[in-house]
């Protein structure tokens, strides 16, 4: 009874904020409510006992891309009404995208049942070791080949970024660090009435 | 019911017995930061209040508090109140699952390493709203910073401690603790212990790494807008979070509760009083390294952490798994 409680506590603050994720006027609101919306589903992850993946969703999702999500949309200038009026351009992009996610939900709770792990050696109740046994075994390819993914996703967004122009200028810190003073200050006897000729 | 209430009741206390002596440890450490700042600079630092200068901070408090509370006309009210709000309640929750003694702890949950990870890496939140709700350029620049800082930093700081995982092989902080009863884990890990303690640096926003609230070219940074009592808040979350950072270098590496040996007149001495005395040497390292250095340069920074520390910490990190597998001294 108390479990159940707090499960329709933290699903319904879950759907409040999603809601005034997508209706708040103010794109960083909207960040802060996403974020407000992790941490629920960190809560409902913890709630049904998994809470390595509850706190692995916290640390990735709120410590690092929501952060990455605020530095982006802090620095835009953007004028509150001009973004709600075009938002009926974004309906069929929605429809498409929940359609899809909505069928896959479908195909696994009618037409699939979950695998059954037999290789499994439920030592504790420790979940973090039940999922590096089944990550590690069963689904190996599929883990190394999300991996490759990302290594390539992120060469990806380095090249991108990382354009060679010869205008830009560029600190050597090898350069900086096997400079004397002698190479650049010089210590010149000014004599008295007449100073010294700049042009020297 | 009345056993609920009464167990509602104890864990208040239990938390009452953590963050009373935490706050009261901020005052001290403050107190501790000025007395030590004097000695290196050959001042007497504060010796007016109290005896031998001990009541400044609390004095300082009491200053804090009843000045008048400015808001920005142009601010984001809201969040320019909860921000500091924030930063003072993420010091205080990691506390939940610090270990002080093998049995001593409010929560010992499985997988504690990463609530604190968790717990340290939302602290950015308050840094960044602060510096976004003032509305001004300096606190924005300050909070631009920090992002990037905390951010880059914590990468090291995750490898160190998945390090120190593999050689445990468990996520539980009193396990962690118990696995280094005969040996220390800042002996065969102490290139990992040095990068930890610079990269605890530069996440608490402590010089050298202070670049978020740079008073030479930030006015004060983040902060720079703030007066009174929600000042008082960001300097309190600043210095729990050192003393939480603290710990957390004790647990990780140097044996939590042990005594160095474990021969006679070592280890009557009582657990909790170990610990104390390996958080305060930590805590000592923080402010002399802050009378030592100068502040780094930005970029000088990130370097630092990007091309020096995360190459460093991932060979580790393959070197160790590959040495334990090797000669078969992985745990379990």
């Amino acid at each position: 009874m108390f479990l159940l409680g707090t499960f329709y506590l933290f699903a319904s603050f879950l759907i409040m904020t999603c809601l005034s994720v997508i209706f708040s006027k103010n794109p960083v609101n909207s960040v802060l409510f996403l974020v407000i919306a992790f941490l629920n589903s960190t809560f409902l992850f913890i709630l049904i006992g998994a809470e390595f993946v509850g706190i692995i969703l916290a640390i990735v999702y709120i410590g690092a891309v929501a952060i990455l999500f605020l530095f982006v949309v802090m620095m835009l200038d953007i004028q509150i009404t001009s973004l709600m009026y075009n938002i009926k351009r974004y309906v069929p992009l929605a429809i498409l995208f929940s359609g899809i996610i909505l069928a896959e939900i479908i195909y696994l709770t009618v037409y699939k049942t979950s695998k059954s792990h037999s290789n499994i050696i439920v030592r504790s109740e420790n979940n973090t070791e039940q999922i590096g046994n089944v990550l590690y075994t069963n689904y190996f390819i599929d883990f190394q080949l999300s991996g490759i993914v990302l290594l390539l996703a992120m060469i990806g967004a380095i090249v991108l970024t990382h354009i060679y122009r010869p205008t830009i200028k560029r600190q050597n810190i090898n350069k900086q660090n096997t400079t004397y003073s002698k190479d650049r200050v010089k210590l010149v006897k000014a004599k008295s009435g007449e100073g010294i000729n700049i042009n020297d | 019911m009345n056993s609920l209430y009464f167990e509602i009741f104890i864990g208040i206390l239990k938390i009452f017995s953590f963050v009373v002596p935490v706050l009261v440890s901020v005052a001290l450490l403050v107190y501790l930061e000025r007395k030590v700042l004097g000695a290196v600079q050959l001042r007497k630092g504060p010796n007016v209040v109290g005896p031998f200068g001990i009541l400044q901070s609390f004095a300082d408090v009491i200053k804090l508090i009843t000045k008048e509370n400015l808001l920005p006309s142009s601010s984001n009210k809201f969040l320019f109140i909860f921000a500091p709000m924030l930063t003072l309640i993420l010091s205080l929750i990691a506390w939940a699952v610090i270990p002080i003694s093998s049995t001593y702890v409010i929560s010992n949950i499985n997988i504690g390493i990463l609530y604190l990870f968790a717990v340290s890496s939302f602290g950015v939140y308050g840094v960044i709203l602060a510096g976004w709700a003032s509305n001004s350029k300096y606190p924005f620049l300050g909070a631009l910073r920090s992002a990037a800082q905390m951010i880059s930093y914590e990468v090291s700081i995750g490898f160190v401690i998945i390090t120190v995982l593999i050689c445990v092989g468990s996520l539980n902080l009193i396990d962690i603790v118990e696995s280094q009863k005969n040996l220390w884990f800042a002996i065969p890990l102490l290139p990992m212990f040095v990068v930890f303690i610079i990269s605890v640096l530069a996440e608490t926003n402590r010089l050298p790494f202070d670049l978020p609230e740079d008073e030479a070219t930030l006015v004060a940074g983040f902060f720079t807008e703030y007066s009174s009592i929600s000042f008082g808040l960001f300097f309190l979350a600043e210095y729990a979070n050192m003393i939480l950072m603290s710990s957390l270098t004790v647990i990780l590496f140097l044996g939590g509760w042990y005594p160095p040996l474990d021969i006679f007149p070592l280890n009557a001495i009582p657990g909790i009083i170990w610990f104390a005395v390996k958080v305060f040497l930590i805590l000592f390292v923080f402010l002399w390294v802050r009378a030592t250095f100068p502040r780094y340069r930005y970029d000088q920074l990130m370097r630092l952490g990007w091309k020096i520390f995360l190459p460093l910490t991932l060979i580790w990190v393959v070197i160790t798994s590959s040495f334990l597998f090797y000669f078969g001294m992985l745990p379990n």
